[in-house]
């Protein structure tokens, strides 16, 4: 049973998938099957719509989730009346979403449901902190296609890493697009004097001269980079965006004379959104990029078929994807790992 | 009026509103949609209340309370027989145990001016085997069908492994089976709570109502506000008169608050004094604490006896109105107008209205304000009017301002026999700063 044992080292889990259709909710089902529950008190829920019958997009059908005996879930209560399990309601939280207010519940038969938890990442955070009351040892949250906020470190620790055939049916550009992400992930953790001082900031870009000093750019957010008169990685060790890295931030360090000085760092990879080729360039100009808070990547699940009927070669698609990104990858469906 | 209404008025009571502590979202709404009150016996009442909660430690009230959720609509859906589900009836338990719990509490603390009806056997009934935790299912012990079909079907499912099609059939009429007889039980028992429902909307009413209370004796203590003495067609007087959301800026610039005295009966009331010495804040105060005591909060000042009113009216600002094509002259002798309407009608009304006819020019507009405060005449509520204009009237009792001593601003009241408004305004205007040349000019031309 392939990285079960490796989740229980944690107390928070994300499952986050690249695009829809890339095997996120098997691979939540493959976890949600394995754990042992005897040993730890788990609790589910899912950023958005999961554990439908079918795909609400593309129409495909896609599997449910299966809740076991003893698990805690959040859902909607517009899906917590249609769950097909029988299950004890222990709170109706304050938080809502467009589907109703947000109920807890204890499974008591084992069945299937209709995950919809929380949708913010405050909410998803307070969902988190809330679960300690009922003596949750892991909370698993399942993230949305293309919302890698959920596995943020600032909500889970840990994550898993879903793609497939439905983010690139091109076997060379799937492995490229992936192993993109993972370096992403895998950005090194910013080990500095000024750390902390840094990730009490709220927002803005800021920068931190040679001599530990924090400057404040006067800036909202980098989207607001193009009003600067002045070279700010002048005189700058670090440069820090709170919010979100852009190609337009990153190609401003990467044109500066300063570059190989300078860091650019970001409160997680989360908070990146740059394209790659931008990023290419930037890294061969010798710039850096590190974060204050990381996850833990525990593995890459893959699907190797995609909604339109097109199949990749499992095997091949695994040992690629193995040997590009240095960590195991698992094709749940096809290999049946053992309960 | 409503609070919620009164809000709308700019004297700083959405300051008190947002400083109350008021926990649960039910309480908040009562609060939002509760009446004024107008009779003494009634706010007396309610002060006894107040004094009751103010004097005892209610924290661990309080704490359970946080947990009340409103769930007037399923209430009401149960009085009406609806069949509650799942998540309604777990409301309806869990509100009966916060409410039994609430309710030991008060027994406790020996407070008798809130009661709530005893829901036992409603936690009883959503409790069947006494298990005494905030949870709800149902239970297996409600139907004795129940633990075999919910048996089988555990056995069936196992793990959550892809189950042949033959156990797949097997496993949906278990689950068929299963959701008849929830329904059969979730019947049964709305039924048998319909008759607690009534209790259950009281239980509800009672514990916002509490929820209030605490707030508003907490904020009495974090902002050192006073119980008020309240009288029908009597003398209203504050000694030590504040406004909490004034005082609060004041205090964080590091400077000290000068609280006011006032007093009043039905004649009218004209207070004049240098620009910036407190008057229109006075003005905002009386309405401040005018309201706050008739809603039942805690008065902003030492110690008080306020007249009850039918309604007050504060016309302080501007009233142009560029939409309704209203200058802010005509704006002003509209919304006086309408307060000399309902004066007219006999309503008791307190009305505090701020230089009025200031948009004009200083020959008719002492003329206006005089001939209002002679149209006024003596008033149930109480008039009171600030003015820069030398008024002549002889019933009215005149205050001022201290003003400038020595440089500093001395924002007390005094009772004034003399109409004569004092001249600082030019001090005033050097004090902050305005340009030299300006002020030289001012003054040349004063002289002359």
């Amino acid at each position: 049973m392939p990285f079960i044992k490796e989740i229980l080292n944690y107390d928070s889990l994300s499952i986050v998938g690249l695009e829809k259709n890339v095997g996120k909710t098997e691979c939540l089902n493959y976890i949600l099957c394995r754990l042992p529950l005897q040993e730890k008190r788990v609790a589910v829920t899912s950023i958005g719509i999961d554990g439908e019958n079918k795909d609400q997009v593309t129409s495909t059908k896609k599997p449910e989730i299966f809740l076991r005996e003893g698990m805690y879930f959040s859902t909607a209560e517009s899906h917590y009346k249609e769950r097909r399990l029988v299950s004890e309601l222990v709170e109706i939280t304050n938080e809502r979403s467009s589907l109703g207010r947000i109920v807890t519940a204890k499974v008591s038969v084992g069945g299937k449901a209709l995950i919809s938890g929380p949708s913010s990442g405050v909410s998803l955070r307070r969902w988190v902190a809330g679960m300690e009351k009922f003596g949750i040892d892991l909370t698993i949250i399942d993230g949305a296609i293309s919302r890698l906020s959920s596995a943020s470190p600032a909500i889970s620790k840990a994550m898993i890493l879903s793609t497939g055939a439905a983010f690139s049916s091109n076997i060379q550009t799937l492995v490229q697009k992936t192993k993109f992400v993972v370096e992403m992930i895998g950005l090194p953790k910013l080990e500095d004097v000024t750390r902390d001082a840094l990730c009490d900031i709220e927002s803005g870009v800021w920068g931190v001269d040679n001599d530990d000093n924090i400057i404040d750019f006067g800036l909202t957010s980098a989207l607001a980079i193009s009003s600067l008169k002045v070279d700010i990685t002048k005189g700058m060790r670090i440069i820090y965006t709170v919010g979100a890295l852009t190609d337009k931030l990153l190609k401003l360090v990467s044109d500066s004379k300063n570059i190989r000085n300078v860091t650019l760092v970001v409160k997680d990879f989360t908070k990146i959104f740059v394209s790659e080729t931008a990023y290419r360039v930037f890294c061969s100009r010798g710039g850096k990029i590190m974060v204050l808070q990381k996850s833990k990547l525990i593995a890459v699940c893959v699907n190797p078929t995609a909604p339109n009927g097109y199949v990749l070669d499992s095997d091949i698609l695994c040992g690629k994807l193995e040997e590009a990104l240095k960590l195991p990858v698992y094709d749940i469906v096809k290999n049946k790992y053992d309960i | 009026m409503t609070f919620k209404s009164a809000l709308e008025i700019d004297c700083g009571l959405r300051y008190m509103y947002e400083t109350l502590e008021v926990i649960s979202p039910c309480g908040r709404k009562m609060l939002l949609g509760s009446e004024m009150m107008t009779g003494k016996r009634e706010i007396d009442y309610y002060y006894s209340k107040l004094n009751e909660i103010y004097y005892r430690d209610c924290t661990r009230i309080a704490n359970k309370l946080m947990c009340l959720k409103d769930i007037q609509n399923t209430l009401s859906r149960l009085a009406g027989g609806a069949v509650l589900d799942d998540i309604e009836l777990f409301e309806v338990k869990y509100l009966a145990i916060v409410s039994s719990e609430v309710l030991l509490l008060l027994e406790e603390l020996r407070i008798k001016s809130v009661r709530l009806p005893v829901l036992e056997e409603v936690v009883k009934i959503l409790d069947p085997d006494g298990l005494n935790i905030p949870s709800f299912y149902v239970y297996d012990t409600y139907h004795p069908e129940l633990k075999e079909i919910r048996r089988q079907m555990r056995l069936l499912q196992g793990a959550g492994e892809e189950l042949p099609k033959e156990k797949r059939e097997e496993l949906a009429v278990l689950l068929q089976r299963n959701a008849d007889i929830e329904l059969e039980v979730r019947c049964g028992l709305s039924q048998t709570l319909r008759k607690f429902a009534a209790d259950l909307t009281l239980s509800l009413r009672n514990l916002s109502f509490l929820d209030i209370l605490i707030a508003k004796a907490e904020q009495m203590k974090r902002l050192g506000l006073c119980f008020p003495a309240v009288t029908e067609d009597g003398e209203t007087f504050y000694n030590g008169m504040f406004n909490p959301a004034v005082k609060e800026i004041v205090v964080k610039q590091g400077r000290e608050y000068m609280p006011v005295d006032i007093s009043f009966e039905r004649e009218p009331v004209t207070i004049i004094g240098a620009n910036m010495g407190g008057k229109s804040v006075a003005l905002k105060c009386l309405a401040l604490n005018q309201l706050l005591v008739q809603f039942g909060f805690g008065v902003a000042a030492h110690d008080c006896c306020v007249n009850l009113v039918e309604e007050v009216a504060l016309c302080i600002g501007d009233e142009q109105s560029i939409v309704k094509g209203v200058s802010s002259f005509a704006g002003e002798m509209l919304a006086v107008d309408a307060v000399i309407r309902k004066i007219r009608e006999g309503k008791a009304i307190l009305a505090l209205i701020d230089e009025p006819a200031r948009t004009t020019n200083p020959v008719e507009g002492t003329a206006l304000v005089e001939g209002l405060l002679e149209v006024i005449g003596k008033v149930r509520g109480g008039f009171v009017l600030t003015t820069h204009y030398n008024i002549g009237n002889e019933s009215v009792k005149r205050y001022r301002v201290k003003g400038l001593r020595d440089g500093v601003m001395d924002y007390t009241l005094e009772v004034t026999q003399c109409g004569d408004v004092p001249h600082e305004a030019i001090a005033i205007a050097e004090s902050l700063g305005i340009d030299p040349k300006w002020i030289e000019c001012t003054k040349r031309n004063l002289n002359n």
